[in-house]
């Protein structure tokens, strides 16, 4: 009797664990913008793959990002899509939800690989990038890597496609900034991810080596913590010059603002993750003084940026582009080029080399100057800060790049 | 010392939002009898509601968190009659399962209908007091104000009045309420309108401050629950006390231990007050 009920439980284990996994990819719902088909009917299809997070606390970001390359594919598509080898494909985008979680992008992107043929697959976070190295050299397609952390491209892997500029330009011209208008004590306050995590060990050696004292760590999670009174009170306590802070655009406003009430005075390094211009919705500008982030792409005066910036709030009713879409829309791009330069849809590899052929391009047709691709794969392009004075946008910052 | 003074206010501000979704937790539970996981989620619809009849609406701040508690409190009673009340007779673990589903439910149509932004309600009240190196904003000051103002409310309705003293009888005895001739279906509703109630007041008291997204009231509910358990699960003073505690316990913590362990002190008050009580601080109805 006894038996008979323990394999009635270890049967019912089984089905709820297979009902579990049922739905779990039931979530993962493909939002295929299939603008192929009909109307062109010669034309054949080929599939470009996304996985990121849009669901849960990250999905504005997924969103944004995902925006970029909706807008580019369509650009292409109407365009009458690209010819290889004497063949038009149209562009069909899938993407897929992987709500931040790097075991998630590598389930879609086997997903993608597998079932769409997707030589091609976008993420726009590290977690997800280093989850894929592990498999698609050997499966064949190209990550392409929304993110600025460094480390990703010193796994040695073949097929990585950086998009945004490195961190590691940042910190030096941030610290010089600041520190000379403000002083030379920062308190940490960064987000507790690992993005932000790395993003400070980049930092702090920097700024000690400008010369800079680090009066503490009281690193919060933005995403999860709904007031930031309790770390800024304590990190005002060790009097700081500078705060050091980044993550989501508004919880990051949201550390500033509360700085500023409880009475800081003094100067913010942002994170590139931060947005100044989203920032600036939250909180009024005079507070973000002494403020240096990454210029906003909507800051910009040279023709290919400004083109974007028209199309895109065409492209979502008025809406201001940010980094995110003004990068997703150049990458998708340059892989089409890419394409048409390689000859073929299919090996991951030659599009990658076709790729590197279509540079330098210039800042007039395309949101920035970008020189081409590294030997590891890093998109060269521009990065740029700039500082809040007086409650407006200061003089350019033009950042160094190491790669 | 002045770190200390500065802590005591943030935590005090953090523990009046903490006790108005405690309370309306803790009154659910009392005659239930099973804890509402959507309770943090009703709290972020409270929360939108403010935000967008301020915005879009252009309504003053007052009137927009009087018509979150009035949304709001259709919302509750809505809740009871379609998801609770048909289980009424069911297990408990019915229940439970059923409260989870309302939450993702709610999570999910946020998602749906508004997005996952992060948004911020306006703040009109935006002055800084200085009282030596303390400071506090206007806005903080009128959560910890108008937190006390709605329990004192709460409290007299609850023992002043025929309707409050229904409820407290049927968080006594269900069985014996009923026997009595007391309207055990009214009494569910109107403790769901009222916690709700006391949700949207939580809403509308801590928007000004705190960013408004979809997944606020997974926060909120998680910190809910650790106060129910270490007042005493259904207990009202209890619930007041505990969000207190917890509310300082978190901000003196992150200032005198570490920022990290923030959490951890937390959780080792509620692992110690269980310890030597295990009921919580005001048991009622141990069996």
């Amino acid at each position: 009797m006894l038996e008979r009920r323990r394999y009635l439980v270890v049967f019912l284990v089984i089905l709820l664990s297979l009902v579990l996994a049922a739905s779990g990819c039931g979530t993962a719902k493909p939002a295929a913008t299939n603008q192929g088909g009909s109307s062109t009917a010669a034309a054949k299809v080929v599939n470009i793959g996304y996985s990121g997070p849009l669901s849960g606390g990250a999905a504005l970001y997924g969103q944004d990002t995902l925006n970029g390359l909706k807008m580019g594919v369509e650009e292409i598509n109407h365009g009458g899509g690209i010819t290889v080898a004497g063949q038009k494909y149209t562009l069909n985008l899938i993407a897929l939800d992987d709500q931040y979680l790097p075991n998630m992008t590598a389930t879609n992107a086997r997903r993608l690989r597998t079932e769409n043929k997707a030589p091609v697959i976008f993420t726009p976070h590290s977690g997800g990038v280093f989850a894929m190295q592990q498999f698609n050299q050997e499966e064949g397609f190209l990550i392409g890597a929304y993110t600025s952390e460094p480390k990703i491209l010193e796994t040695g892997n073949k097929l990585t496609y950086r998009i945004p500029p490195p961190y590691d330009g940042y910190p030096e011209p941030f610290s010089k900034a600041v520190m000379e208008k403000y002083g030379k004590r920062v308190a940490l306050v960064p987000g507790t991810h690992q993005y932000a995590k790395d993003w400070t060990k980049v930092f702090v050696p920097v700024w000690e080596k400008l010369g800079g004292t680090v009066t503490g760590d009281f690193a919060v999670d933005y995403n999860k913590e709904t007031d930031f009174y309790t770390y800024v009170s304590k990190a005002l306590a060790t009097k700081p010059d500078v705060l050091f802070v980044g993550g989501a655009s508004k919880p990051t406003a949201m550390v500033v603002k509360q700085a500023r009430e409880l009475g800081f005075k003094g100067g913010f390094i942002l994170m590139d993750q931060a947005k100044l211009e989203q920032m600036a919705q939250t909180v009024p500008m005079d507070q973000l003084n002494g403020a240096v982030g990454v210029r906003p792409v909507i800051q910009f005066d040279n023709p290919g940026a400004k083109k974007f910036v028209e199309a895109y709030k065409k492209f979502k009713n008025g809406e201001d582009p940010a980094w995110e879409q003004a990068w997703h829309y150049t990458a998708i791009k340059v892989v089409a080029k890419g394409m048409e330069k390689a000859g073929t849809v299919e090996d991951a590899a030659k599009i990658f080399e076709g790729m590197k052929q279509i540079f330098p391009l210039n800042a007039n047709d395309w949101v920035a100057e970008i020189k081409g691709i590294s030997a590891k794969g890093g998109m060269l392009g521009e990065a740029h800060g700039i500082m809040v004075i007086d409650g407006k946008y200061g003089p350019d910052m033009p950042i160094t790049l190491k790669d | 010392m002045d770190l200390f003074a500065q802590q005591l206010v943030n935590g005090l501000t953090l523990g009046s939002i903490y006790c108005l979704v405690a309370l309306g937790l803790t009154l659910i539970y009392g005659i239930m009898e099973v804890p509402n996981f959507a309770h943090g989620h009703l709290y972020m619809v409270g929360a939108y509601v403010t935000f967008f009849a301020m915005t879009l609406y252009g309504l003053n701040y007052w009137l927009s968190a009087l018509l979150a508690g009035v949304v709001l409190a259709v919302l509750g009673v809505l809740m009871e009659r379609i998801v609770f009340h048909p289980l009424r007779h069911a297990p408990a673990s019915n229940k439970f399962i059923a409260a989870v589903g309302a939450m993702m439910f709610l999570e999910a149509l946020a998602r749906v209908l508004w997005g996952s932004d992060f948004r911020s309600i306006p703040v009109i009240y935006d002055k800084v007091f200085t009282i030596g190196t303390l400071r506090i904003t206007e806005q903080r000051l009128i959560v910890i104000i108008a937190a006390i103002f709605l329990m004192i409310a709460l409290n007299l309705f609850l023992k002043k009045t025929i309707i409050g003293s229904s409820i407290e009888a049927m968080a006594q005895n269900r069985d014996g309420a009923s026997l009595v001739g007391i309207n055990v279906n009214n009494v569910a509703m109107l403790t769901f309108a009222i916690a709700s109630i006391l949700a949207a007041g939580a809403a509308a008291l801590a928007g000004p401050i705190f960013l408004v997204f979809p997944s606020m009231g997974a926060l909120i509910i998680m910190k809910a629950f650790v106060i129910i358990v270490i007042g005493g699960m259904g207990s009202i003073p209890g619930a007041v006390l505990g969000g207190y505690v917890l509310g300082i316990t978190e901000a003196m913590g992150a200032s005198y231990i570490s920022t990290d362990y923030k959490d951890v002190v937390a959780f080792l008050v509620l692992i110690l007050i269980l310890t030597i009580k295990p009921t919580g601080i005001f048991a009622k109805g141990v069996r």
